[in-house]
Formats: structure tokens, sequence, C-alpha cells
């Protein structure tokens, strides 16, 4: 079987009390786009710090192209996502890439990695002058310039335009049709559905859930129903229920039966209103962790 | 090699469009120098004295800014920890603020003698032109430490004050401004202690052909242990908590 892009046996961190990485194991086969999600502070940047050699894990093995990610051969093939948006501000953004291109035996000419990201006009601009947008097109553009085998987009869509995410996707599957394997986090489930093969959900530290993009997707596709009533009605289908005051939201997988349910059982109620659940909420229902 | 010239041109570049950097490491040493050291310059010795002070100042702001004030910001930045994420060592990039510190420091000190020679009567023999760098990259290496010291020990928001806090008086106190005979009885006492003012002897030596004093060389090495051993217990402390 060929050698795993990324690999990570039996990880466990823990900062001060909290445990933020529980026992966890991950494999990343090379050309796959995996999904990494989870609720704020699951563990999912700290797992993939130890992935990509920021940080040392307490316990347990991280492996990039077979080697220990903290030696810096191990990363000639990675290409990593700026956390922050905070460049050298006097840099412009061509320099800036110049600068990253370095690190790296075979780059991509800039002129290609300006023109993918949409940075050409701006190639001679200070990255001080840059608004939020460009300065995502830029961090992303950056995980992309020396031409790496495996990318780990941390939220790359946060703060950009619809037409914006809709370049990075197109560039993301480009870098995948090369042979290219992509871990990728996220907030948002169309992005997800638009790019991984698998999803990993991850809760509490721990991986919870490891699946294709469909099978995940039936789980967490939850509707929230919420609506005013002096108290809760007895309704199958619920998934999770939680009340606040007079205030009654529901999560279920058929909106529509539970209202159909709902009005049948002539309970009273008021201010109905039905909306797809975030992934967040899913996903905080799903793995039973209340916010 | 390739991305230690990479790291040092995009940190000459970085800096030199900072008009906050350029300031204070090449203008303000060459203006005060053109203040209170070219119209007390009458004669070569003291054009000369004055020349190495205030070179000495400027080699002192140059790498004690760029080490303390770079690192206590660079401790915070995601830039710093995106670059960590590339396939090289922190060597390049530290080799590459050695090299820019050069630069800068050269370049001042290169400003000043233009204007002692110019303007003041400073003339420099051979030996001396070859024993000040000498003497200046001696010198450096200790506030280099010092600096990195400061950078890893405070926060970025305190790193410019501390900085200006230890930079001035030390250099008023080392007698970089005036001779230290013309400073006050109990300042010249303490001036004895300070690192700047064993630096000012190694380049005033240098400046008028005089034999350095071994004494003040030993001081500088006890600084720089000193200030190394604080910048490492700085630097271990700091990657304890951020990459631990």
């Amino acid at each position: 079987m060929a050698q795993p892009v990324a690999q990570l046996v039996g990880i466990h961190k823990r900062f001060g009390a909290k445990l933020a990485v529980d026992n966890l194991d991950l494999e990343l086969p090379a050309g796959e786009v995996l999904g990494l999600l989870g609720p704020n502070g699951a563990g999912k940047t700290t797992t993939i710090s130890i992935l990509i050699g920021q940080r040392r894990p307490d316990q347990g093995v991280a492996r990039l192209f077979g080697q220990d990610p903290r030696r810096p051969g191990a990363r000639a093939r990675l290409g990593v996502t700026p956390q922050g948006s905070d460049f050298p501000r006097t840099l412009r953004v061509a320099e800036v890439i110049d600068l990253i291109r370095a690190h790296y035996p075979r780059p991509r000419r800039t002129a290609a990695v300006l023109e993918e990201f949409g940075l050409t006009d701006l190639a001679e601009r200070q990255t001080g002058g840059l608004s939020g947008g460009q300065r995502r097109r830029l961090s992303v553009a950056l995980a992309f310039a020396g031409d790496p085998e495996f990318v780990v987009l941390d939220e790359p869509t946060t703060g950009l335009d619809a037409a914006a995410r809709r370049g990075l996707w197109h560039a993301a599957r480009r870098f995948v049709e090369r042979g290219g394997t992509l871990l990728l986090t996220t907030h948002y489930l169309e992005e997800v559905e638009a790019l991984a093969d698998r999803v990993a959900l991850i809760d509490n530290g721990r991986l919870s859930a490891i699946d294709s993009v469909a099978a995940i997707k039936a789980r967490v596709a939850l509707a929230q129903v919420s609506f005013q009533a002096p108290s809760v009605p007895d309704l199958p289908g619920i998934e999770h229920l939680s009340q606040a005051g007079t205030t009654i939201t529901l999560f279920t997988r058929d909106a529509d039966r539970l209202v159909r349910d709902l009005v049948a059982s002539r309970a009273p109620f008021v201010d109905l209103r039905v909306r797809p659940a975030t992934l967040e909420e899913a996903i905080l229902n799903l793995t039973g962790n209340r916010p | 090699m390739r991305l230690l010239l990479a790291h040092w041109r995009a940190a000459l570049v970085e800096l030199i469009r900072l008009p906050g950097y350029l300031f204070p490491t090449l203008i303000l040493p060459l203006m005060l120098f053109a203040f209170f050291g070219i119209p007390n310059a009458s004669r070569v010795e003291t054009a000369n004295l004055l020349f190495a002070s205030f070179a000495t100042f400027a080699v002192f702001g140059v790498v004690f800014f760029q080490f303390g004030v770079g690192i206590a910001q660079y401790r915070e930045s995601a830039w710093e920890d995106y670059l960590r994420t590339l396939p090289a060592g922190p060597l390049p990039r530290f080799g590459a603020q050695i090299l820019t510190a050069m630069v800068f420091a050269g370049t001042s000190i290169g400003l000043i003698a233009i204007a002692a020679v110019a303007f003041a009567d400073a003339s420099f023999t051979l030996q001396a032109a070859l024993r000040l760098p000498v003497a200046f990259l001696a010198g450096a290496i200790p506030f280099g430490f010092f600096g990195i010291a400061l950078g890893y020990w405070v926060t970025p928001r305190a790193a410019i004050p501390m900085a200006n806090l230890l930079y001035l008086p030390l250099s008023f106190v080392g007698g970089l401004w005036q001779p230290p005979d013309r400073l006050p009885r109990i300042v010249a006492e303490i001036s004895q202690l300070t690192p700047t003012r064993h630096f000012a002897e190694l380049t005033w030596a240098a400046a008028l052909d005089q034999p350095w004093p071994p004494a003040s060389w030993l001081w500088l090495i006890g600084y720089t242990g000193l200030f190394a051993m604080a910048a490492l217990a700085g630097y271990r402390r700091d990657e304890g908590q951020r990459f631990s």
C-alpha cells in the first residue's frame, strides 16, 4: 500500500487542564480531499498544528510524507495558509509570493500564482494597503506558491465574497486534478460538498466520525424549527430540543413532517420559524455536545 | 544560501520602506552628530573621538532595535508562525536579520564618517580604518544579544518604550553624547559599569590609534555572556509557551 501523505497515530495534546486532542488517529492517502469539521475549540487547529510541525504532541506519532513534520525536510512538499493575514506591511504582493517560493525546490511561476488567485493587478501593491478579502486571497495563494503535493487550508473562504470563494474552489479542484492532496477546515457545509471526498468530525479532541461527504451530510442535515408555546408538545422526530422561556427550539431531520405534526397536535403556538440548521448547530447536535 | 538571500532581500526592502525604522537608525545619529558633534570637533582628535561616539550610538541603536523590537513583534505575529510551516529552519531568517543589521549599521557609520571628514576635521589612518570595523562588530554582538533578550522578555506593546528607556539613558551614561570627563561625577562613576561605555572605549581607542584597553574587552565579554544567557532563557520560555 502506498505511503499516506499525512498520518496521526494516537495523538494526545494537553494545554494545562484542557485535553485539546485525545487519542486521535487520522490518515490521508495521496490524492484525497478531507474536510475537517468541528465546533470551535474542538481541537481542529491543534490537530493541524501538530500535523504541519508547529507543535509537538504529548503522545503519539505524527508523520508527513513518512517523516517527522517538525523536520524542515518533511515540509518540502507541504503548503499552508497563514492563520492571520498580517504580512510584512511594506512588502509588495509579488515580493511576499517570491519570498515563499524561495523555500521550495520547484515553485510555480509568480505570474501563474498571481493569475490563479486574481492578484495580478495587485502584484505591485504593498500588503499593508490590501483589503481583508485581498489578504485572504494572498494567504491562500501562498499555500500553492511552492507547487506542493499536500495543501492544508484552514478556513480558506472565511471573509471572501462569493466570486472569490468560487475562484478558490476552482483552484483547489485543479490542484486535486493534478494529483494534490488537500486537508480543509471550514464552517461551510457547501464548501465540503464542493470539494471533499471524506469528512472527519472532531469533537472534544476526539475523532467522532469519519465518512463520505454524503453519509456525513445525511447525519448533519437538520432543520431548526422554533416557535413560542407555553409547553413543549410531544412530537416524533425531534433530534434535539431546547427551551428558553416560552421559546422552543427543535432540531429535526424532517421539518415538513414536524410542522404537520405540530399543527395536527392542536398545541397552541405562535411565531413559527423554520430554517436549515447551520453546520455548527448540526454537528453540536450530532456529537451531543451542547453549546 | 538562496534562502538566506531571499530573506535578506525581503528584510532590507521591508525596512527601507518603513520611515519609522529609518529615522531612528540612520537619521537620528547623524542628526545628533551634526548638532552636538560637528560644532565641538575643532581638532582631528576630537573629531575622530566624536565620530566614534556617535557611530557607536548608531550601532547600538540598529542592533538593539532591530533584534529587540523586531523579535517582540514577531513573537505575536501569525506571519512568523506561518514561516515556521515552510520547509526551512530558523537559520536563514536569523542570518538575514544579522546581515540586515550590518547593512544598516554600516550605512549609518558611513554617513557619520562622511559628515565627520567633510564638515569636521576627522581623519583616519589606515590602521584606524581597519580597527574600527573590528570594534563596531565586537560591540554589536553583546548589544544584539541584549536586544534579543529584551525581545523575548517584554510584550510587543512594551518593546519600543522599553527599548528607548534603555537605549537613551545607556547612551548618555556611557558617554556616547559627551565625553565621560564632562559627565557629572556620579554619572561618570556609573558610566564605568555600563556596556555602552566599554563599547565606546574600544571604538575611541581605534579611532585615535591607541591600544585597546583590555579591561573593556573583558567587560564586553562578560556582558555578552550575561545577555546571551538572558536571551537564551527568554527564547526557551517563549518556545515553551507557544510551541510546546
